[in-house]
């Protein structure tokens, strides 16, 4: 029988394992290498600039001031607005998905969630700017600056393209995160533990609300860190409607004003910037920025990881 | 103790453990060649444990250890002989037919050579046959040769996976529980496909079904505890068993 | 009906909810609406072939645009699958919880946090900076890293999924842990695999943050993979943001041509296998 002997096996799967290892171990360098070139390409400004980066609220790149509050602000307001926004929304299509939408209604709609994800930002981007905002701006943001623009975070002039606008889209691209999450969370409640209430008479609400909610209430929380965590990485469908402007929040409070975040200044300056400090500084904010989203992503990822594998919240 | 065959599988000192549980104690037994040697027992007494062993894939588990020599034809399992090899000499069925769902009913059969050896197509279809015909399977699944492996019936997926194991021509074949997740015709059909493999190989069959050793076995042995109490031909273990133990399980008393 | 009834609570809820998913759903259907509407007529055989015209004339296609699109995803592909593949081949059936193996789950966790512009930022410190020019290659790297993890948690999640029953009849046959590893085991779960190498594809077929410094942009045919290149999505942030009308149409529709990939990917997937592996998740 033609058969090769087991020491050439034996080798055939050394080779192997050690490929696997190789690969496994080159993903990991690729990570500390994106770490390790960030902090490098950042350096000269965080040795020149230091802490200014975080505290100036100017950016003047001829002159060499880089000052980033204004964008870390316009990423932190627009992110933790739009995640508010679209808690109760996304909470309420995961409530109806799990407890009310027939069958049929149920794929289309998990589809239609996925695709609310799927979608590119770009496209995002573009729908914002060029439907949205005009639309935005005639009707929702103009009436309000008639009515109450005495009040400095409504004072006109209502520009469309505005910090505004931006947490308006991101939490339409926040929503598909959380409730698709949501849905995983309270399908996985037990199924005594609904059984139990339901046979007491308890309505589909009464179950979610005391059931279904409780026990996936740390899963919950975890998926709007997430969602949070997106928003604050996102980049084209908010630099698309931004503004890209420092006039937010500090020469105008107004939230009809344009703006700009840690992102979409780094999109719409890098091709731009020549001085090796303007780069490392566009690259300190984004190190910034790495760090943030990273510490947010792992606290969540650590807390669904145990709330879905150990089933209890 | 034996019959008049020779010895195929001499076992000393067997001993086995899973972490510090100390599952297999000291166990001596010469397997005859080409017979049917049944293990019986009660649950937990080693006896897969034992089995498993024998082809070394006990110690595939986590914190698993074995310990002792299990001679094939005077060459030791444990150090003789490189692994693959033990278990391309030692085929194994399990109690779950697991035919690979991937590929077809032929190329399961042939799935041990063809994954690893250089026949050619037609030395693999006619092996395939022989072996299919072997075990009873040819006529009935002819012409469904390309279905999918698990698309067969329970009984006909068990027969499937000992051609599967006679494919790569082994020297003893090793049987948990073969018959345990089928029904009766699969099972008398299974039975006797055993009694007819004694001709060509050794085979060590684990049943916890006293009657189905008393039916198809040439030798039975009998664990407790981790133990081989009595190692027999099977008409003596049934009809005058020399241990307590051993008669007390056999008339059903335990087990 | 009285409201504060248990009844009326419960059908006020139910139709609050209701209320809530509509909302959620309409901005997906406007989108699509809108992608549709505005980027259906400027489709046309000469947009899919012909280079852009200069700036301020009619005409002119994106013909380069696609095919950069297409280069670049398979340059991409070409690096994150195989490398996707074999980590979750690693994970799955040699990792034993050593070192390596949870240092890998986490830094696949990790990079699926990653902001996409990021990805983009690492490309061009480690490549452009470096050669001194901007190179499809760099994008091609930012997004092959990218589907890393996609493909690398769906390998190992379909390949843990087979049972250890037919690892069982694989070792008790004597073949090589390597056949078995890739002949049998990953040919049983390469249906999940596909998937989720499709919808890598797709969500990297949408992703610009990371081309905008690396691929950046060209108005000609691609003349190599050093050299920038155009694309689909650069192509749309560009012209959608330059208020030229010739170009905002155009930008419409690559965004229609997009949304057709992208949707059509989601929706084959759903229909061949079971979608555990979602885009934005």
């Amino acid at each position: 029988m033609p058969r090769r002997n087991s020491r050439f096996f034996n080798l055939q799967d050394s080779v192997f394992k050690y490929l696997l290892i190789g690969v496994s171990a080159f993903v990991v360098l690729l990570f500390i290498t994106l770490f390790y070139m960030l902090i490098d390409r950042s350096f000269p400004s965080i040795s020149i600039n230091g802490l200014s980066t975080l505290t100036g609220t100017v950016w003047n790149s001829a002159a060499g001031i880089f000052g980033a509050v204004p964008a870390i602000a316009g990423t932190l307001f627009s992110a933790v607005i739009a995640t508010l926004f679209a808690i109760p929304i996304s909470l309420g299509v995961a409530i109806y998905f799990t407890e009310y939408a027939p069958s049929r209604i149920k794929s289309v709609l998990s589809l239609f969630i996925d695709l609310l994800a799927a979608i590119p930002s770009v496209i995002y981007g573009i729908w914002g700017l060029w439907v949205i905002s005009p639309l935005i701006k005639i009707y929702v943001q103009q009436p309000i600056v008639g009515a109450i623009g005495f009040i400095p975070i409504f004072a006109g002039p209502a520009y469309g393209l505005s910090i505004f606008l931006a947490s308006m889209i991101l939490t339409i691209m926040v929503i598909p995160i959380i409730s698709s999450l949501s849905i995983e969370l309270l399908g996985g409640t037990p199924p005594s533990l609904r059984e139990g209430l339901i046979s007491l008479g308890a309505t589909k609400w009464e179950t979610v609300r005391h059931v279904g909610i409780p026990f996936a209430r740390l899963g919950i929380f975890s998926a709007i860190i997430l969602g949070l965590g997106r928003a604050l990485g996102e980049t084209m469908a908010v630099t698309m409607v931004i503004g890209n402007s420092y006039l937010w929040p500090f020469e105008t409070s107004s939230l009809f004003a344009p703006a700009t975040t840690i992102t979409s200044k780094i999109a719409s300056e890098l091709y731009e910037a020549t001085s090796t400090l303007h780069i490392a500084s566009l690259i300190e904010l984004a190190l910034i920025l790495l760090v943030i989203t990273l510490l947010i992503n792992t606290v969540a990822r650590l807390i669904i990881n145990r709330t879905i594998k150990r089933g209890y919240y | 103790m034996t019959l008049s065959n020779s010895t195929k599988l001499d076992i000393q000192n067997l001993n086995a453990w899973f972490c510090e549980k100390h599952a297999l104690k000291n166990v001596n037994v010469k397997i005859p060649d080409k017979e049917v040697v049944a293990v019986i027992g009660p649950s937990g007494c080693g006896k897969s444990t034992f089995v498993r062993c024998i082809n070394r894939m006990h110690e595939l588990i986590p914190g698993a250890k074995a310990s002792g020599k299990a001679l094939l034809d005077g060459v030791d399992v444990y150090g003789g002989m490189d692994v693959m090899d033990v278990r391309r000499k030692i085929g194994m069925v399990f109690q779950k037919p697991n035919p690979f769902p991937n590929m077809s009913v032929a190329d399961n059969v042939v799935a041990g050579l063809k994954l690893v050896g250089t026949h050619s197509k037609k030395e693999l279809a006619e092996i395939a046959e022989e072996r299919l015909k072997s075990v009873g399977l040819w006529e009935e699944i002819k012409d469904e040769l390309k279905k999918s492996g698990a698309s067969l019936s329970g009984g006909q997926q068990q027969r499937l996976c000992i051609a599967r194991a006679l494919a790569m021509n082994p020297e003893v074949i090793l049987m948990d529980e073969p018959t345990s997740a089928l029904d009766p015709a699969s099972t008398a059909k299974l039975e006797e496909l055993v009694k007819k493999l004694k001709n060509e190989i050794s085979v060590v069959i684990i049943t916890h079904n006293v009657s189905q050793a008393a039916r198809i076995s040439d030798m039975t042995a009998f664990f407790y505890l981790g133990e081989l109490v009595e190692f027999d031909e099977t008409r003596n273990i049934f009809e005058h068993p020399k241990n307590p133990l051993t008669e007390r399980y056999i008339t059903g008393r335990f087990g | 009906m009285d409201i504060l009834s248990r009844r009326g609570r419960e059908r006020l809820i139910k139709y609050i909810c209701l209320l809530l998913t509509v909302l959620a759903v309409v901005p997906l259907l406007w989108i699509i609406g809108e992608v549709v509407y505005n980027g259906v007529s400027a489709i046309n055989l000469e947009f899919l072939t012909a280079l852009p015209a200069p700036f301020g004339e009619s005409g002119g296609g994106i013909g380069n645009a696609i095919l950069g699109t297409l280069i670049i995803n398979a340059m991409a592909s070409l690096f994150g699958i195989p490398v996707g593949i074999l980590t979750g081949m690693y994970l799955s059936e040699y990792d034993r919880t050593s070192r390596l193996g949870s240092a890998v789950r986490t830094v696949i966790e990790s990079l699926s946090g990653v902001p996409s512009i990021i990805f983009g930022i690492f490309a061009y410190s480690l490549i452009v900076l470096t050669v001194r020019h901007y190179t499809a290659i760099a994008a091609a790297f930012a997004l092959g890293l990218m589907m890393i993890p996609l493909i690398a948690k769906a390998t190992e999640e379909s390949m843990k999924i087979v049972s250890n029953d037919i690892r069982e009849a694989a070792i008790a046959l004597g073949v090589p842990k390597w056949v078995r590893t890739t002949k049998i085991v990953f040919s049983i779960a390469k249906g999940g695999i596909l998937t989720g190498c499709l919808l890598a594809f797709a969500r990297i077929s949408g992703e610009t943050a990371p081309l905008l410094f690396t691929s950046l942009f060209s108005f000609y045919w691609p003349i190599g993979i050093d050299q920038p290149m155009a694309s689909l999505q650069v192509l749309i942030y560009n012209y959608a943001m330059s208020g030229f009308q010739n170009w905002v149409i155009k930008a419409w529709g690559a965004s229609l041509l997009l949304v057709i990939i992208v949707v059509s990917i989601n929706v084959i997937v759903r229909r061949f296998a079971k979608p555990k592996y979602k885009a934005g998740v």
